[in-house]
């Protein structure tokens, strides 16, 4: 069994707004493997974004520890989860958010930009990721000259270029079609199964859920259920 | 690929946004180039004036209202041995103009005898000053005036006064002044002018205004506060100021230059920062999902912060070369001495309008860019990766 990547204990995030408190996680213990591909699912406000935020380092707990690693997100200030970031989480969201002034090479090549590195290393590194996504013709397209699917994939290239132990992907699928959405899912199956990434994946579409190994079904901030996946647990098998 | 290649690439993420942003700021720092270097000419010639030690004396009423000639002995006999003073100039005003072309040139009718030592700057050779002397029809002409109606030494040419009588008469040119300070200026000789007043039956023997040549600073202001005693409570008082205090005067007889050249360069700068704050908050509102995901990338908020700001200034600094750089072609290629505006005529585009300019624009940038900046620094990555969703 491999080791344990990322651990929630007793995690409880809550909002102020208005005066108000609202609970957004509740109580949330957790723990994912490393090369594990996990499906986060539920209703809209069930606190799924948050929980990826916050095993991301985007957000802090306001209560509980969250391990990823050998570190301890929760007594991170701003500046140290920053840089954790950049080394350990590539981030893919669902509306690629890519830079429309840079090419599809120059958007993989950003987070690079953070590490003491050469422009051939860089070169390298950006030429690998794009290759794996399938997308070597491509690089010197700009964002408007590459279909959804495509710049979803330049998103995943940017999110694995500096080979990152965890990949968090926000409803990545979520601005696709259903062919597309296959291709992209699938090759973050490639990601998980050839490369070892442990990835998180929210999402509301339950044929996305089925290319989890594990899904883990929140409502109203409070982990309801934490089942395998049954046709990626069949695969696996 | 590096952060400034991003930087610059932002730039081209609205091209016509930043385009009118770079024209907006083009057009007011070119003109505030023009207006900077009118003050740096200003200054040039106020020192130039005060190294010639020339003490201006015209009637207290007005430069318009004339002195007697008389004037000028009694000057003189201030300083029988000519120890403080050198030489005394009278000078009265021609107003003469091509026939046939509207504007008058600045022509003056000097005193012939010590026009060449009190304007010793106009560099006379003593060939000059021999065909000066030789002539009753001399005239000493700037480099402008020479360049501009191709005037050359030995040409004959014909003014006629824009003053009562409207004199019409000849000149031949016998020097041309190369200072740029005197690039607009015509000298004639009074004695001519005086003739041909009588001739045609009018008043001469006054002038405008006396030059006094002095032999110091200090030798100036004893002559100065002397010269106007000696004609207190008389039928034609005096006024009596340094080159310097007298430009000066005579340029806010016209409206305070200077001071509208200030005015000017302030409302410039003022628009110049609201128009570029506005395109950067614009700019920034925005990006805001964009400067989240780089924040969720691993860009420190510092580093953001940075940007957002370098990317305010290097707009400024584009736009103000757009205007310095054409603006310092132009005035060097055309330069104004069509414009008929006396010394003005001779500016030149400053070096330190230059930078002044650029430096201006620089600061101009970080201050529309701190506001924008600031947001970019305290984003909330995740309450913006929300508005995202």
């Amino acid at each position: 069994m491999s080791n344990v990547e990322i651990e929630l204990r007793d995690v409880h995030k809550v909002y102020y707004k208005n005066q108000i408190d609202i609970p957004v996680l509740v109580g949330l213990n957790l723990q994912v493997h490393e090369g594990q591909f996990v499906v986060l699912m539920g209703p809209s406000g069930s606190g799924k974004s948050t929980l990826l935020h916050l095993i991301g380092g985007l957000d802090t707990p306001t209560a509980g520890s969250i391990r990823v690693g050998d570190s301890f997100l929760e007594s991170m200030n701003e500046r140290e989860l920053t840089s954790w970031r950049s080394r350990n989480v590539g981030f893919i969201f669902q509306m690629y958010h890519l830079v429309p002034v840079l090419t599809a090479a120059q958007n993989v090549e950003l987070p690079l930009l953070l590490f003491k590195m050469s422009a051939a290393e860089r070169r390298k590194r950006v030429e690998t990721a794009l290759n794996v996504v399938g997308l070597s013709d491509r690089m010197d397209h700009r964002p408007n000259q590459l279909s959804g699917g495509q710049e979803q994939r330049v998103a995943i290239a940017r999110a694995i270029v500096t080979d990152p132990r965890l990949i968090l992907a926000d409803e990545p699928t979520g601005d696709l079609d259903a062919k597309t959405s296959e291709e992209i899912l699938n090759l973050l199956n490639l990601l998980n199964r050839e490369f070892g990434k442990t990835i998180l994946m929210v999402t509301h579409d339950p044929r996305a859920a089925s290319h989890g190994e594990r899904t883990l079904h929140l409502d109203k901030g409070v982990l309801e259920r934490d089942e395998p996946t049954p046709k990626r647990a069949v695969a696996a098998v | 690929m590096t952060l400034t290649y991003v930087l610059m690439q932002n730039l081209r993420r609205n091209p016509l946004r930043s385009g009118l942003t770079a024209v907006a700021f083009a057009l007011p720092m070119g003109v505030f180039v023009v207006a900077i270097s009118l003050v740096v000419l200003l200054i040039q010639i106020g020192e130039i004036a005060e190294k010639e030690l020339r003490l201006a004396t015209r009637n207290k009423t007005s430069l318009t209202s004339m002195l007697p000639e008389g004037h000028r002995r009694k000057i003189e006999g201030l300083d029988p041995n000519r120890e403080r003073l050198r030489a005394v100039c009278g000078m009265r005003w021609f107003g003469g103009r091509i026939p046939g072309e509207p504007n008058a040139l600045t022509s003056l009718a000097a005193d012939p005898d010590t026009f060449p030592i009190v304007y010793s700057d106009v560099g006379m050779t003593a060939d000059d000053i021999a065909a000066w002397n030789a002539k009753r029809t001399a005239a000493v002409i700037g480099r402008g005036y020479a360049d501009q109606y191709r005037w050359a030494v030995g040409d004959r040419l014909v003014l006629q006064s824009t003053v009562p009588p409207y004199l019409e008469l000849e000149f031949h040119v016998v020097k041309i002044i190369e200072n740029k300070e005197r690039a607009n200026v015509f000298y004639l000789r009074r004695d001519y002018l005086d003739e041909s007043l009588l001739a045609a039956g009018e008043e001469a023997g006054r002038c405008n205004i006396f030059w006094t040549k002095c032999n110091s600073a200090a030798a100036l202001r004893s002559l100065q506060a002397e010269i106007d005693e000696n004609f207190a409570n008389s039928p034609e008082e005096t006024k009596s100021e340094d080159e310097n205090a007298f430009g000066a005067n005579f340029m806010q007889a016209g409206g305070d230059l200077p001071g509208l050249m200030r005015t000017m360069a302030f409302v410039v700068l003022y628009i110049v920062a609201l128009v570029a704050g506005n395109t950067m908050v614009m700019s920034f509102r925005e990006r805001t999902r964009e400067i989240a995901v780089f924040k969720a990338i691993g860009f420190q908020s510092r580093r953001i912060f940075t940007i957002v700001l370098a990317e305010s200034t290097l707009l400024a600094l584009v736009g103000a070369l757009c205007g310095v750089v054409p603006t310092a072609i132009g005035l060097t290629l055309f330069p104004m001495t069509q414009l008929r505006i006396g010394p003005l005529a001779t500016i030149e585009v400053s070096p330190i309008a230059v930078v002044a300019s650029l430096v201006i624009a620089v600061l101009v940038g970080l201050a529309a860019g701190l506001w924008p900046a600031y947001q970019a620094l305290r984003l909330r990555t995740v309450d913006a990766l929300r508005r995202i969703a």
